[in-house]
């Protein structure tokens, strides 16, 4: 028991204790393990989490293949993809003359053949999928049901519109009247009147036009209703200002887990 | 072009329209792509991560080659060397590190790991995950309180010293802009408190940490489409690329081909779900 | 009108694969048929831009490169483009990679522009130290001993033996730290573990969905400017002169972003048609 439970836990507190002190201890033998031997261990041992969780994989393929469980025929296929990288990886450079570890990036290798035409164009493409499936989403999902919805809808929109070339091109007084247009529709829901709502929108749109004619139709002027300037505003304050939030709270969490972790209070590691 | 590079550009537009056939339905190519992916990734890491970190900074460490020498220890490098001359070059691993047996520790450790994968001996594992959770644990400790807590408190506190600064100001520093990022900030964290109940005007201030908290969701929503529109070009770009004569027209023979060989599945799936009339 | 919103109604249960069809087409036909929208750089763009032209001569600069093929379109043009602003003004870089397929694109964009290009010499204009794997635990050996992580280079040579190496031995030896980042290690692991301890100026260009997350960095000065994704990179391409990649893509970005926006709208007019419908009956 001691071997399963105490032990992991004091390692965890030893090093744990160690990497957190070693931010602000002096002392050079010390200083030298945290900073390089340490972190060196880390390095190692993370590559051997990479070798698990390939072995790991294999093993359910085969699992799958042995047990001709629904989809075996592509297990097969999952298993030669792994055989043909490790044969690129560690048996046949393709190449003369370069060194075997400089294998992995030099050009005309087999390996980074394999790189350039079957993992990048497969990598590449399922994160594209997703451009898709974020139209689709926003299409079919994204609904003003109530003032929140209006403020993330509004503000996405914005961000969308006046990052871009296109933005750009919007003139500021196209905004206004589009404001116009949507305090009208707004007040007509509200009162349902239409002399009020004609007055407004009437009136709207003659102050924005004389505005306009007597100030030349400026492009970005009013800079308050220009999208680029607008957008950079957004993305700069109130935007900021709600990330800041979360990362704060996210910060703090962090610092307590990694306490809780040290001392020993928290041990989901060894599954508990 | 090479005959290699005109393969590849063939493969690479095959898989690339295999993924994108997901977008019509699940199907057959879609399977042998993503399946394909799955086990090139996984060879791909692991021979990345063995040349550029277990070789050289673990094996280099422990069977350097400046300190080579006819010795029990560098007997079992030979016996090594005999199986594997690629990984274990004749003469030590020259990668100019002194001898660290020291390093026989995380060689432990790590194969203690690889251990899991044996139901009766995974408990080894724990050794190793207990280090890399200490480790982890005591980095970002104190690298998320400095930075995610400390620094941005720090920049959300009100400007008032700065009194060239105007009171409104669309772009930079303003007396109107640095109110808006206290009030954010404040009324977001305070959203966060669960303790107490969110009602009167603790209620209401915890409304307004909604709403900049809902900018952020819209301006985050934003940059995510911004983003994934992004990528998709990059992937026109490349199919673009290889429709040319320079690839043998690969995009402009793989797609029809593709396209017909879905109708007619499609056409097959439809015939079959036919209803049968009973004739009378 | 009854006919107009019958059909708003219609099209707002369109089977999604005509939407994917629209989205295919209105990112595809730009690239074709370019309309050559004009690029305005942004403050943060331009903050980047200033901080790397005011470096002083010869300075040392750290690139690092923490991104996959899968953001390549938006990482790549951003990472040639600082690249030839660095070489351009004669600094010494210095290439790390903090991911495993950031080497094959650090590689790449070395090719391009520091041998095709600017034709320089390998190890007295830049050094491509490569990757190696530990994330924060890699930038933490950096910042205290580069020479014991890096006892090689990519192509397998001593460090020692590298003439730009004389002189760096830790984070604090360079001038400046570029880094072209698309998510975990990258731009946030820079500031806490090097930036932020030590006051080493940085920069990063980001993927466009990691900007929200590094925006409070560069708000509260942690890290001066920031590239947001491929309209990051294509204001970039403009300020230094040069077009590249992600200008051309600028065309059908900004068309499907109209187009998106277009559907949320037509998508939110049908809501509105049916709740109404819904609430008269």
């Amino acid at each position: 028991m001691i071997w399963k439970r105490q032990i992991p836990i004091l390692i965890v507190t030893i090093v744990g204790l160690l990497t957190l002190f070693g931010w602000f201890i002096d002392e050079p033998t010390v200083e030298s393990f945290v900073n390089d031997d340490a972190t060196q261990w880390y390095d190692i041992l993370a590559s051997f989490a990479i070798f698990l969780g390939a072995l790991n994989l294999m093993k359910m393929q085969i699992n799958k293949i042995i047990k001709k469980k629904p989809g075996w025929i592509y297990s097969i296929i999952a298993i030669l993809g792994f055989i043909f990288a490790i044969t690129a990886g560690f048996f046949i450079k393709g190449v003369e003359g370069v060194e075997w570890g400089a294998h992995v990036t030099t050009d005309g290798t087999l390996f980074k053949w394999m790189f350039d035409f079957v993992f990048t164009p497969l990598s590449a493409t399922m994160f594209s999928l997703l451009a898709f499936f974020v139209a689709s989403a926003a299409y079919r999902s994204f609904r003003i049901r109530n003032f929140e919805a209006s403020l993330l809808l509004v503000s996405g929109i914005i961000i969308m519109i006046g990052r871009v070339p296109v933005g750009g091109i919007i003139s500021s007084w196209f905004v206004m009247y589009i404001l116009v247009l949507a305090l009208g529709i707004g007040l007509n829901i509200r009162f349902k009147n239409k002399m009020i709502t004609l007055a407004v929108v009437g009136g709207g749109i003659l102050a924005v036009t004389t505005a306009g004619m007597l100030s030349g139709w400026p492009l970005d002027q009013p800079s308050i209703f220009y999208l680029p300037v607008l957008q950079d505003w957004i993305y700069f304050y109130p935007n900021v200002a709600g990330t800041r939030a979360i990362m704060i709270g996210i910060g703090l969490g962090i610092f307590a887990t990694s306490i809780r972790y040290i001392l020993g209070i928290e041990k989901s590691y060894i599954g508990e | 072009m090479s005959s290699t590079m005109i393969f590849g550009a063939w493969i690479s537009v095959f898989l690339t329209f295999g993924i994108f056939s997901y977008l019509y339905k699940d199907n057959p190519f879609y399977k042998f792509a993503e399946h394909l992916f799955v086990g090139v990734s996984a060879g791909y890491w692991t021979s990345i991560f063995f040349w550029t970190q277990i070789q050289p900074n673990l094996f280099g460490r422990l069977w350097p080659k400046t300190e080579y020498t006819d010795n029990l220890w560098y007997g079992i490098y030979k016996g090594l060397s005999f199986f594997s001359s690629t990984i274990f070059p004749v003469g030590g691993i020259d990668k100019g590190h002194a001898l660290q047996m020291i390093y026989l520790i995380p060689l432990a450790l790590g194969i203690m790991m690889l251990l899991s994968l044996i139901p009766k001996v995974n408990w080894f594992a724990r050794w190793c995950i207990g280090y890399t959770v200490g480790m982890a644990a005591g980095l970002r400790a104190y690298g998320y309180l400095n930075s995610n807590v400390i620094a941005q408190i720090k920049a959300s506190a009100f400007k008032f010293g700065n009194f060239d600064q105007p009171f409104f100001s669309l772009s930079g520093d303003s007396y109107f802009n640095s109110l808006v990022l206290l009030v954010g900030t404040i009324s977001g964290l305070l959203y966060f408190y669960f303790s107490k109940s969110h009602t009167g005007l603790f209620g209401k201030i915890s409304r307004v940490g909604i709403f900049f908290l809902m900018i952020s969701f819209g301006a985050s929503f934003g940059f995510a489409v911004m983003g994934r529109i992004s990528l998709l070009i990059g992937r026109f770009v490349d199919l673009i690329k290889y429709s040319n004569q320079d690839y043998n027209y690969a995009t402009l023979w793989i797609l029809p081909v593709l396209i017909l060989v879905l109708a007619f599945s499609a056409y097959k799936d439809k015939a079959k779900n036919k209803p049968i009339v009973n004739e009378k | 009108m009854k006919t107009i919103t019958d059909l708003i109604l219609k099209m707002g249960k369109t089977d999604r694969r005509w939407i994917f069809l629209i989205i295919a087409l209105v990112t595809l036909l730009p690239l074709f048929f370019p309309i050559g929208l004009p690029i305005r750089a942004t403050e943060q763009t331009r903050v980047v831009y200033e901080a790397i032209e005011q470096l002083p001569p010869n300075s040392k600069v750290l690139l690092s490169v923490e991104y996959s093929p899968a953001t390549k379109p938006e990482n790549h043009p951003m990472t040639i483009s600082v690249m030839r602003h660095l070489f351009r003004n004669k600094h010494k870089v210095y290439i790390t990679c903090l991911w495993p397929d950031g080497q094959f694109m650090a590689q790449d964009v070395i090719n391009m522009v520091a041998v095709d290009e600017f034709n320089l010499t390998y190890g007295e204009d830049y050094v491509f130290l490569g990757f190696r794997p530990g994330n924060e635990a890699v930038i933490k050996g950096i910042v205290s001993n580069i020479r014991k992580l890096y006892t090689v280079d990519v192509y397998q040579t001593l460090v020692d033996e590298i003439p730009m190496m004389d002189g760096i031995n830790k984070f604090t030896d360079f001038d400046f730290l570029f880094s072209s980042s698309s998510g975990f290690p990258g731009t946030i692991e820079w500031v806490q573990y090097a930036a932020d301890p030590t006051g080493v100026p940085m920069s990063s260009g980001v993927t466009s969905i990691q900007v929200n997350e590094v925006m409070p960095y560069v708000q509260s000065g942690q890290m001066k400017g920031v590239l947001a994704g491929m309209p990051g990179a294509a204001e970039y391409e403009a300020l230094i002169g040069i077009k590249g990649d992600a200008t051309s893509g600028m065309d059908a970005q900004s068309i499907a972003h109209i187009v998106i926006v277009l559907f949320i709208f037509l998508g939110n007019a049908a809501f509105f048609i049916e709740r109404k419908r819904s609430k008269k009956y």
